[in-house]
């Protein structure tokens, strides 16, 4: 192998971290997400009885009466998170963290420090992880980011599969096109008109006509499926390429001013993290997700980089009127900030600098208060209605417990960063 | 001079001076010529040199700036020197942060050890437990706190309590984890 890349995946991550902190749901069909209605993550107990991602409540209830559901906890999983990458951290630095519980680890030259073939390191690697997080994360080593993909997903739960390039052909061509990283609906359909359905036969076509169909990404995925790296790695201290901040909400709304100040928090959220890394953005995508899982967007370029919620949001707000239809319902917004750079370009306007300079102090304080009072103790007002409602309501909208079970000292807004195991001794 | 310090750590890492387009990027200067007056002022601060050919080299003050300690207006404070041999009240209680969980005590069956019910518990899981550790342990379903014993070939549990009496566990005995120290606080 010339190149090594590790893709390793959390098996049914947020349900596992449910099982990892408290041992009684161990074995038990244990689903999260109840605070949307809708299975987020679920078991391997729940997915051998037929439990699908995003399948409502009331149906997996009829179909897996002993079901435990419990509300998402993102702090806990973020936690368990940190740690999944920490341990992969140990054995090399070239990570690129891909979400919350998958991530790309490049291996290319590490086997003679590690005085160990690719393959071993990788397996050390699982076994580091399923021993010291106490579940289980499948693995995929091959020459390219799309062939690890497919690897990892080769043998779940606790797989660990190595494609050599020479020997793709034995697991693309039993792997559905749809089912490759980076190939949506819209290329799948265009696939089957050539009669291509699984991912061998699409590696197998004439490079050329591949070039000529389809945009760049599609052609890079059939090199990649081909051995020949293509998709860049995105290592450590390469700064984010973007940030995306994407809430749900529930029930979903077609209140203009409600939905509009989801927006608002996620600008908010997202500049708190471009802040926190000293980042400008220079343009943004505003997208909105509607009840049926239809998303309109659009990509407004900034009048200049900014990582000021106040500023985006009076640039996005023309934008998301246009975007908004009166008599749909919306379930989600959601912001990316793109062309993320470090040094904003100097302003040709004195008086707007002095401006613009006062409003980046003004932030500056916001976020120092936020680190000693807690995130959010100061927002815009245009978040209010977001603030006050909270993402979700009802029977469904229930905190998770480590929310609701506080310790001496910790606080609804600030909690211990450790995992808290929920046994009664 | 708040661009001496990367430059500096540069020097310090790579062992040799960064280029002009280099010093762009470590000092987020967004032209050339920004960065070639740097370099004029680095350099008449001694910080930095120019050599025959006009190619940058370190100066005398660059050179005697102490590896130790964080470098961030140029002179490092002694005292952060010194506390670099400090640790944090974390790195105190947890031994393998990967692996360490809170625990909140409810009963109190190591009362004897010193655990009282609202105690705060740092455990580590993944962990062979040894004779003399206190545990957490599944013992036939029911879920305990207890002194892992194991003399010769036989594992017993034992209580801190007067009031409770030893495990033997008939079925299956599982440690989920083993505990690292306890924390219990006075006042918020």
């Amino acid at each position: 192998m010339q190149n090594a890349i590790l893709h390793i995946d959390g098996d049914a991550f947020f349900a596992s971290c449910e099982q990892a902190r408290n041992p009684q749901l161990k074995g038990k069909p244990v689903i999260c997400g109840k605070e949307r209605g809708i299975a987020a993550s679920m078991s391997y107990e729940a997915k051998a009885r037929g439990v699908t991602r995003a399948m409502p409540l009331f149906e997996i209830k009829k179909l897996c009466p002993d079901a435990v559901f419990l509300p998402s906890d993102y702090e806990t999983y973020s936690l368990l998170s940190e740690r999944l990458y920490s341990i992969v951290r140990r054995y090399t630095d070239q990570v690129e963290e891909y979400g919350i519980d998958e991530c790309f680890v490049d291996l290319t030259g590490w086997d003679k420090p590690h005085g160990a073939g690719y393959a071993t390191i990788a397996q050390n690697l699982k076994k580091a992880l399923d021993t010291e997080l106490g579940f289980t994360f499948s693995g995929g080593l091959a020459e390219t980011k799309t062939l690890a993909k497919v690897a990892s997903k080769w043998k779940k739960p606790s797989g660990l599969t190595v494609i050599e390039t020479a020997k793709r052909f034995e697991f693309l061509d039993n792997w559905l096109v749809e089912k490759i990283w980076g190939i949506g609906p819209a290329h799948t359909a265009y696939l089957q008109k050539f009669n291509i359905n699984t991912a061998g036969q699409f590696a197998r076509m004439n490079e050329w006509q591949v070039k000529q169909g389809r945009a760049r990404p599609f052609y890079d995925t059939f090199l990649e499926l081909n051995g020949i790296q293509r998709i860049p790695f995105f290592g450590p201290h390469e700064s984010y390429q973007s940030i995306q901040k994407f809430k749900t909400f529930t029930p979903p709304s077609r209140d203009f001013d409600f939905v509009f100040s989801q927006l608002s928090k996620n600008i908010e959220n997202a500049c708190i993290k471009a802040r926190r890394y000293d980042l400008h953005a220079r343009a943004v995508y505003v997208i909105l997700r509607t009840q049926d899982f239809r998303h309109a967007w659009v990509e407004i370029e900034l009048k200049h980089p900014s990582h000021l919620p106040g500023e985006i949001i009076e640039q996005a707000r023309p934008h998301f009127e246009k975007l908004y239809q009166k008599n749909i319902l919306y379930r989600a917004t959601g912001i990316t900030l793109l062309g993320l750079d470090k040094a904003a370009d100097q302003l040709d306007l004195f008086d707007e600098n002095l401006y613009r300079e006062r409003l980046e102090r003004l932030y500056h304080s916001a976020d120092q208060v936020a680190q000693k009072y807690g995130k959010h103790t100061l927002f815009l007002g245009t978040s209010f209605l977001a603030k006050k409602f909270g993402a979700h309501l009802g029977e469904r909208g229930d905190m998770p417990r480590r929310q609701r079970e506080l310790l001496p000292g910790e606080t609804t807004r600030r909690r211990l960063n450790l995992p808290m195991l929920f046994v009664e001794v | 001079m708040k661009y001496l310090s990367p430059i500096s750590k540069f020097f310090q890492k790579h062992k040799r001076l960064p280029s002009y387009s280099e010093i762009l990027t470590l000092t987020g200067l967004k032209s050339k010529n920004a960065a070639h007056k740097l370099v004029a002022r680095l350099c008449a601060a001694q910080y930095l040199k120019k050599d025959h050919t006009g190619k940058i080299i370190p100066g005398k003050k660059l050179l005697s700036i102490p590896l130790l300690g964080t470098v961030e207006a140029g002179w490092p404070s002694p005292a952060e020197e010194e506390l670099t041999d400090t640790m944090t009240l974390d790195e105190y209680l947890i031994r393998r942060r990967e692996a360490t969980y809170l625990l909140r005590v409810q009963g109190n069956s190591m009362i004897e050890a010193g655990i009282m019910p609202g105690d705060l518990l740092l455990v580590e899981r993944g962990v062979d437990p040894k004779d003399g550790d206190i545990v957490v342990a599944e013992v036939d379903n029911n879920w305990t706190l207890k002194y892992f014993r194991k003399i010769g070939n036989k594992i017993f549990l034992a209580p801190a309590n007067k009031k409770f009496s030893l495990i033997t566990p008939k079925n299956e005995l599982k440690i989920s984890a083993v505990v690292v120290s306890a924390i219990r606080k006075y006042k918020i």
